[in-house]
């Protein structure tokens, strides 16, 4: 049973060796010679004054929101896709209805101009 | 050892390690980072526990959505120092770990003493209790009903996102 | 599958028209051009249409949706003092003034009454521990919403953030129990965990036993969050006093009734012994006092409400310390759930929608008026603002329990019923309690009728018509149910059927 899922692990260590190595490669292959000059933020523009990290507009964070509730929809979505056929009709319309209900809320997102970014 | 079990290991090692990681860590970014790496770890226990639903969902909600909105609520807080509020050692950072460690011992007892005294067998019911079909046949007949109840849920969980962060109303 | 489906759906109408009133509330709020008040009128109407439909439940009790939902006596009375607060807060909305400045979105104030008025219901039949949680989490993230509706006022943003917080956390636990709950027995249903307890399919000796202890202390306290119940009240105050005066009317009157028939329906279908119902046992627990321990957390919870409210000056603050200690006469009910106390917890819960729906109305309209719900404003108020004064004072006595109000009624039942169950010393702590409320309610009726306004101005207050109006309408069953309680505690009585497997 599990060894079926052998290709998944393959795909992930690759993706984790992968990472790690081009993260890292140039480092190992490129030419190190620092002084004070570059390693300043700006080699040859105004020293900063405060942090780089800003506050995010609450914006992100309704998108955020809005994507989780609707990935979690989508989650719903595949084990009725599996039983599709077994369901027939009767998981049609229970689908139908359950979608219907966040059409509305989704018709309220748009309508209020909460996806826009001005 | 089967592969299986080398398997569990690596990925529970991976997953307290990371967890222990997420509470240690006093940067809160990192904290977030390794709590993914914890996520995916969880996910790959619940496959070799043959729950492949909770797995998919485990990656794709909480590896991949909820963390995005975590990530972005500690850019949205901003606080400059977070370093600055873990509050001195008194009796309440130790009644944590305390109970903690009390209710491991309670759970792992628990668990031993209906599973027989062991640990490394999975019930064979498992084996087609956590795969997609089974939970899409369950969702769709037997819990049709919290199921239809769960999407007013979504629904009032948005309306109130758009309340909550939107300033000016058209 | 389907056939059950369209059995169900034939007792399942009030519930379906709340969640279609819901919707319909949305979708008038973003297809028409600002008319917030007609979706007020659209949720108060859908309100009523589902009230209109609930005496034609059936009277015996039924299991819908696969034991998914009970429809029973028992939710059938939640039911109705849910929904008849949701109507009443509906209208109270449309005459606050709080509500007005935040003209750009009270239609979605109206949508989410509509939403938390269908949780609460659907929290009342709740009897599968899947549902227990759906619809606790669809009241509380509406609450979390209604009560930081006030988002010009700092303490209103405030309130929801320590609601969100405290309210996850709760969350958290009690679903952290339901998962012990279901790992030791196998199922989700009520009914199931019963016949598993009963018929030693679970294991509930040694360690196991200890676990399902944990357990069940979850579950009690993520329940006891929600009610505010001692050592979970911390969130009560802030939120009561943040959130818009007529959410803290609801939170206090409609909120308290859903989870307690929710919290009486799980311990009473899982772990109840109905058979030995007069003496109250609890079957899964005959080696431990579980009675004893809501005790305690009773008489910690009235105790701690009364003498903290003590030291308020703000009325609303008062009031929502008050408000934990009557969840602690109430817990009363819940110690010894014999028939008797059921019928006194629904009784109680009559009474208390008419005082304390009439006190948050009254500091409602004055605060509307002088801006200010602190104690020492309330000075002089008896000679310039007489009806509503009169008003106030009933409310607050009603609330103290003492005669000729409704409260007096509700607690006599409330406290026979626990002697009754050989609690005596229980009653008697009661008792003590009330007598500490009547201190600081009491200090409210010295300002309006025993002191000067500060600036010795006497001039009248003017209240509308309307006002009074209303004011006089919570006066009267006050005091006729003090008299008249007869019907009341008929069908309460008559209501105390919970669906219980084998049925």
């Amino acid at each position: 049973m599990i060894e079926s899922y052998i290709p998944i692990f393959l795909i992930l260590a690759v993706a984790v060796v992968f990472g790690v190595v081009s993260a890292n490669m140039s480092w190992l292959l490129g030419p190190q010679r620092p002084n004070r000059a570059k390693n300043s933020t700006y080699e040859s523009g105004m020293e900063p004054v405060r942090t780089a990290h800003d506050r995010f507009s609450v914006k992100y964070y309704m998108v955020a929101v809005l994507f989780i509730l609707f990935d979690i929809e989508v989650v719903f979505m595949y084990p009725w896709a599996v039983q599709y056929r077994n369901l027939g009709l009767y998981g049609f319309v229970e689908m139908v209805v359950f979608i219907g209900i966040l059409l509305v809320g989704f018709v309220y997102v748009i309508k209020k101009g909460a996806l826009q970014w001005d | 050892m089967t592969f299986e079990t080398i398997l569990f290991y690596v990925l529970a090692l991976a997953g307290i390690v990371s967890a222990l990681l997420v509470i240690t860590r006093r940067n809160p970014m990192h904290a977030a980072l390794f709590l993914i790496v914890n996520f995916v770890a969880l996910a790959g226990i619940y496959l070799t526990l043959h729950a492949q639903f909770v797995a998919i969902t485990q990656v794709l909600v909480y590896a991949g959505a909820i963390m995005v909105l975590v990530l972005f609520v500690i850019m949205l807080l901003n606080l400059q120092n977070e370093q600055d509020l873990f509050e001195k050692r008194s009796w309440r950072s130790y009644s944590g770990p305390i109970l903690s460690l009390l209710l491991l011992a309670l759970l792992l007892r628990t668990v031993a003493f209906v599973s027989g005294g062991s640990f490394d067998r999975i019930s064979p019911e498992s084996e087609r209790i956590g795969t997609v079909a089974n939970i899409g046949q369950q969702l769709f007949t037997a819990f049709v009903f919290p199921f239809e109840m769960a999407s007013l849920l979504l629904l009032a969980a948005m309306v109130g996102a758009v309340i909550l962060a939107k300033k000016r109303f058209p | 599958m389907p056939d059950i489906i369209f059995q169900s759906t034939k007792h399942f109408w009030p519930e379906i028209t709340l969640a279609l009133t819901f919707i319909a509330a949305m979708i008038f709020e973003f297809a028409t051009k600002k008319r917030t008040t007609g979706t007020g009128i659209l949720v108060l109407l859908g309100l009523a249409a589902a009230l209109v439909q609930l005496p034609s439940a059936p009277s015996e009790p039924v299991s819908i949706f696969g034991g998914m939902y009970a429809i029973d006596p028992f939710s059938t009375f939640f039911k109705y003092v849910i929904i008849v607060t949701g109507m009443v807060v509906v209208l109270f909305s449309f005459q606050s003034q709080e509500l007005k400045k935040e003209s750009g979105h009270t239609g979605e104030y109206y949508c989410f009454i509509a939403a938390v008025t269908f949780g609460m219901v659907l929290m009342t039949g709740s009897s599968n521990l899947v549902m227990i949680y759906l619809s606790i989490e669809l009241v509380s993230i509406t609450s979390y919403i209604l009560a930081g509706f006030s988002k010009s006022l700092r303490r209103s943003s405030e309130a929801a953030l320590k609601y969100v917080i405290f309210g996850a956390l709760s969350s958290g636990i009690m679903l952290y129990g339901m998962s012990l709950i279901f790992g030791l027995t196998g199922t989700l249903d009520l009914s199931g965990i019963r016949t598993a307890l009963a018929s030693g399919h679970a294991v509930t000796t040694g360690w196991s036993f200890a676990a399902l202890m944990a357990a069940i202390v979850l579950m009690l306290a993520g329940f006891g969050y929600k009610v505010s119940v001692v050592p979970f009240h911390f969130w009560t105050p802030d939120v009561y006093e943040g959130a818009p005066i007529t959410i803290t009317a609801f939170l206090a009157v409609a909120s308290k009734a859903a989870v307690f028939a929710v919290m009486i329906r799980f311990f009473y279908v899982a772990f109840f012994d109905n058979m030995l119902a007069s003496t109250g046992v609890y079957s899964s627990f005959r080696n431990v006092d579980w009675s004893m321990i809501l005790a305690v957390l009773s008489v910690l919870t009235m105790t701690l409400g009364n003498f903290v409210a003590i030291w308020q000056d703000n009325l609303k603050r008062m009031l929502a310390y008050s408000s934990i200690a009557h969840a602690g006469y109430m817990l009363m009910g819940v110690v010894v759930m014999s028939n008797f106390g059921l019928s006194a917890i629904m009784l109680y819960f009559v009474m208390y929608f008419f005082m304390n729906l009439g006190a948050f109305y009254v500091v409602m309209v004055i605060a509307d008026k002088i801006g200010s719900e602190n104690i020492d404003d309330y000075r002089g108020f008896g000679k310039r603002a007489p009806i509503i004064s009169v008003g106030l004072s009933i409310f607050l006595i009603s609330l103290t329990g003492l005669p000729p109000t409704a409260g007096f009624v509700g607690k006599l039942f409330l406290f026979s019923s626990v002697m009754a169950s050989q609690f005596i010393w229980l009653a008697i702590v009661g008792v003590l309690n009330s007598v500490v409320s009547l201190y600081y309610y009491a200090r409210v009726l010295k300002n309006m009728y025993l002191r000067e306004a500060p600036d010795g101005d006497e001039s009248p207050i003017v209240f509308s018509k309307v006002t009074s109006a209303v004011v006089i309408l919570f006066i009267i069953p006050n005091i006729l149910l003090c008299f008249f309680y007869q019907p009341v505690l008929t069908f309460a009585q008559r209501s105390i059927a919970i669906l219980l497997p084998g049925l």
